[in-house]
């Protein structure tokens, strides 16, 4: 083995630094046996570098993948899909450290550690991610820098700052990159990660699913609106309808849904928005009554929402169009659509449905039922509470008529029942209600305890028309929020300590907490959100077209832009020298150049000057003079002096010189003899 | 002086036909205070070399022949025990004269080396506890020869260090062997050259080596050369600062060679491949031995003005 092929020690230094630098994002999905493996496998590197142990032999190699592949299949349960294809594949980064034997595969490691970095985006595309993985860049560049330093001249911090300069200069490019690389569809599907870990809206609901959602201060997505932001109990934010009920649940179905989109007849003012959404792993989107939008990859139902083609499994955004006082379905329900909307359980709730037939049978008109029963829930003592009662095998009517405590949930449920039994069309419609103003971006914040439940009854003529039984209940609940509304009983997020949006009414914290989350919103709307619409609308905006063939040769032209004035500075001629000497010696040379006269590379003034002579016998006056003259201003004084009246000399016979030089170039290349 | 000069390397070049490059190097080790270090196959000129350098420069000579069972004793001398007076009497060994050939120095074991190397190294010796001096001048030619290398001992790196040049004669132009043919041996030849210089003047010559003017472009270009042997991954290891220190020394002196009071490019273009070979190895072979092909690389890859 030679001095050359070992991996230098300040370049294994970083090498594991950058490791642990890699692993660390993926340190929460991690077992707890992957991290003692790397321990391992570091130590054991640390120690064949001071020559203490040796390298593993075939067998302990072999037995460790085997262990490792076993390890990934028993904690992951397959070794199939997204996680356990990372999990090996930090595996092997790790094990590689244990066959690291010259410079070679020191370079597979890192580029390993590149793709690894690349990884870490598949499970968390927060902006806190984006800013660690630049420092994971310049750690993994400085590695890479640090195995190319040579023995004797291996500091790190002089890795470190040539991986900073490196990384510098890269910017102007990567942002080229960013703004013109085409965005591809994805090439294939990935299982998306961590699916059970995502709270937010589920496609049943029982009553007392929607308190639990209440209780996550996670953000479920921002709104920007083109006007001005409507008032608060106007933000019905739909997301599905439940209109399947089994006497405990309601469900969602694709009846409900499919077969295109319903009839939509578009009365007074629009609404224009923008909603950005992280990955939900669920395909439906957000929106406010009479919904559309233009972009591709959104569908609109037959039951009015927006639905993505496939599940959420990135950060989106889309635009959106409402009007609100628009009529859905005016014209009228199919059979199947009309069976879906009145179907309930037989022998389910009796007292609730002897109560609606006790209504209808009093107010014959749709729409005077409908108010009765919310003058119901106005007037008898009902109770709006995060910590309802447990209901039994009735729920409906344990909950009208016994505990009348309950959430949202609780008050659609029943008022959908009670409507169906009385031979009114209905559903729920399970979404969101209301959202934060964040002041700074003037964007508005919807969290997960803003989910709601509400009704929707159809009525000949008008069609679906929204009812919420909560607003008579707890009218603060859609003019305020959950706060307010719960203010009484102190259960607001009391699960969650951590919450940033626990603590709104602490001023300071706020502020904070709302200035980080438009940094968040600008990331996710330019930065993630620039997909490849986005990117259309930008080149539209800025070159006219959205051809690719023409955005391509922007796009080279946009980096040779970026690019050359760097590469020029970088490859900059030397620059002009403040002595006499060197300028009037570059000048000629630059003028020989020209007749096709070159000094070699590391050739001397003597015997330049020789070579020269000897090419141009006719100016051999001139050019010993200057020759002379330079030699003996150069080297004959130990520290040069650059008085005027040398230089003016050597300015003169560099002057006389010139203007013996033939003028035109010479033909053909010269052969000069030395 | 310019007289002087051109006498002895004319005076040297009598006796070595046809190798006035290798005998001009040899002389500016010797001004520049140097050790040489000869590196060649049997009977190509070494000894004839250094028996001429001794005569023209008017100094004492002494030949060691360097062997496995070389003593350091052998080299510095021994104490020997005077019945008359009654006391040990040094008697100094062949290490002081003024220039010395330590001929095929790898054959003796490294002990030996050693004493020769430090002796260089302090200009002294230390035989029984007393310090005596060397003579001065006090110049080594060692000769090495690169073939039939079994059971000899190859000097390590830290002791080529301290060599200022490393020469190797090669054979001669077929016109100087017919010279050499014709007109006798080198025998003859060697007894018939006469001093160039006495020994004041030598000393005169050596100290006015330093004067010689070594510009700051000059410095700069020695410097461009070291670091580049040190930042490229051409070279195992780069240049030392002694290296450096002895490219200087012997830049200059052999500006003063060529009757100059400074130093230009060309004078450490001419000295480097002697200076730098046996200090470089090739990262590839870095146990090999050096060579030529990196100061050629070096020289043509560092610009000189």
């Amino acid at each position: 083995m030679t001095g050359s092929a070992l991996i230098p020690r300040n370049s294994l230094a970083w090498l594991l630094t950058a490791q642990v630098v890699v692993l660390l994002p993926h340190l929460p999905r991690l077992p707890i046996w992957v991290a003692v493996l790397w321990m391992v496998c570091a130590l054991w590197r640390v120690q064949i570098q001071r020559m203490r142990w040796g390298y593993p032999g075939i067998v302990s190699k072999a037995l460790a993948i085997l262990v490792s592949v076993v390890g990934v299949y028993v904690t992951q349960g397959t070794l199939i899909g997204l996680d356990a294809a990372v999990l090996l594949l930090l595996l092997l980064f790790m094990l590689k450290l244990l066959e690291m034997r010259e410079p070679r595969d020191a370079l597979v490691v890192i580029y390993l550690g590149f793709f690894l970095i690349a990884t870490a985006f598949l499970f968390n595309q927060s902006i806190l991610l984006a800013l660690y993985q630049c420092v994971s860049l310049l750690v993994l560049i400085a590695a890479l820098v640090g195995l190319q330093q040579t023995s004797g001249r291996n500091d790190p911090g002089r890795a470190l700052r040539t991986a900073g300069v490196l990384l510098a200069q890269a910017i102007p490019l990567m942002l080229v990159l960013f703004l013109v690389f085409p965005r591809l569809g994805p090439l294939w599907a990935v299982n998306s990660p961590g699916q059970q870990a995502t709270t937010g809206l589920s496609e049943s609901m029982a009553p007392g699913d929607v308190a639990d959602l209440a209780q996550s201060g996670a953000l479920a997505f921002r709104v920007n609106f083109e006007g001005p932001i409507p008032a608060h109990e106007q933000l019905y934010w739909r997301a599905m309808t439940l209109s399947q009920f089994d006497g405990r649940r309601w469900s969602h179905t694709a009846v409900g849904s499919g077969g295109g989109p319903g009839a939509l007849q578009v009365e007074g003012a629009s609404i224009g928005y923008r909603v950005v959404t992280g990955a939900s792993h669920q395909p439906w989107l957000f929106s406010l009554r009479g919904a559309t939008s233009t972009t591709d990859e959104l569908v609109l139902t037959r039951d009015f929402m927006l639905r993505a083609r496939r599940p959420i499994s990135q950060t989106t955004a889309y635009s959106a169009t409402s009007w609100p006082d628009s009529l859905l379905d005016p014209q009228g329900l199919d059979a199947l659509q009309r069976r879906l909307y009145l179907a309930f359980p037989e022998g389910s709730d009796p007292r609730t449905r002897e109560w609606a037939q006790t209504l209808r049978r009093q107010y014959p008109d749709d729409a005077e039922l409908i108010q009765a029963m919310l003058q119901h829930f106005n007037r008898e003592p009902y109770h709006y509470t995060l910590r309802p009662d447990t209901l039994g095998e009735h729920t409906n009517d344990e909950f009208l008529f016994d505990t009348r405590r309950g959430f949202c949930a609780h008050f659609a449920g029943a008022m959908t029942f009670a409507l169906r039994a009385a031979g009114v069309p209905s559903r729920i419609v399970a979404g969101y209600q209301g959202g934060e103003v964040n002041p700074r971006g003037n964007h508005v914040l919807v969290h997960q305890f803003d989910a709601h439940a509400w009704v929707e009854a159809w009525l000949p003529g008008r069609g679906w028309i929204s009812v919420d039984p909560t607003f008579q209940v707890a009218p603060e609940r859609i003019e305020r929020g959950l706060q307010e509304a719960l203010r009484g009983e102190g259960s607001f997020l009391q699960d969650s300590p951590l919450s940033g949006a626990r603590y709104r009414s602490i001023g300071w914290i706020n502020n904070i907490r709302l200035a980080w989350d438009d940094v968040n919103y600008r990331w996710q709307l330019h930065v993630l959100g620039y997909e490849s619409e986005r990117q259309l609308d930008f080149f539209r905006r800025w070159f006219g077209t959205a051809d690719w063939q023409r955005i391509a040769i922007i796009a080279l032209i946009a980096a040779a832009v970026v690019m050359l004035p760097l590469a020029l500075w970088t490859l900059r001629p030397q620059k002009r020298s403040n002595d006499p000497r060197k300028r009037a010696w570059n000048k000629l040379n630059r003028r020989l150049a020209r007749l096709r006269l070159q000094a070699r590379d590391g050739e001397g003034p003597r015997h330049w000057h020789a070579r020269l002579v000897t090419a141009l016998p006719a100016q051999k006056p001139e050019l010993d003079a200057f020759f002379d003259e330079y030699v003996q201003q150069t080297y004959a004084r130990s520290v040069p002096v650059a008085d005027p009246a040398s230089a003016a000399v050597l300015r003169s016979r560099l002057g006389s010189l010139l203007q013996r030089l033939p003028r035109k170039r010479r033909p053909g290349p010269v052969t000069l003899i030395d | 002086m310019r007289d002087v000069l051109n006498g002895a390397l004319h005076a040297v070049d009598q006796v070595l036909l046809g190798k006035p490059h290798a005998v001009k190097l040899a002389v500016a080790c010797i001004l520049a205070r140097g050790h040489l270090l000869i590196e060649d196959l049997p009977g190509m000129g070494k000894t004839t070399l250094s028996q001429a350098l001794a005569r023209v420069m008017g100094l004492s000579y002494q030949r060691i022949q360097f062997t496995s069972d070389l003593l350091p004793g052998d080299i510095l001398g021994t104490s020997v025990f005077d019945r008359n007076s009654a006391e040990f009497v040094f008697h100094p060994g062949p290490i002081f004269a003024e220039l010395i050939l330590a001929d095929e120095i790898n054959r003796a074991t490294p002990k030996s080396q050693s004493a020769l190397l430090e002796a260089m190294e302090e200009g002294q010796v230390t035989v029984d506890g007393a310090t005596r001096p060397l003579p001065d001048p006090f110049f080594v030619i060692a000769t090495q020869n690169p073939v039939s290398q079994s059971g000899t001992f190859a000097l390590p790196e830290s002791q080529l260090d301290r060599f200022l040049m490393r020469l190797s004669l090669g054979y001669p132009s077929l016109s100087a062997e017919k010279a050499l043919l014709l007109r006798g041996g080198r025998r003859a030849r060697l007894d018939n050259i006469e001093p160039a210089m006495t020994r004041e003047q030598l000393h005169m010559l050596q100290q006015a080596v330093p004067e010689i003017t070594a510009s700051e472009p000059i410095i700069d270009y020695i410097l461009r050369l070291v670091n580049r042997t040190r930042e490229s991954q051409v070279c195992a290891w780069g240049l030392s600062p002694r290296a450096s220190l002895g490219l200087l020394a012997a830049a200059r002196a052999w500006a003063m060679l060529e009757h100059r009071g400074y130093v230009i490019p060309e004078d450490v273009q001419a000295v480097l491949p002697a200076v730098v070979s046996h200090r470089l190895r090739a990262s590839e072979d870095p146990a090999g031995h050096g060579g030529g092909g990196l100061a050629q690389w070096l020289l043509n890859g560092v610009p000189a003005v």
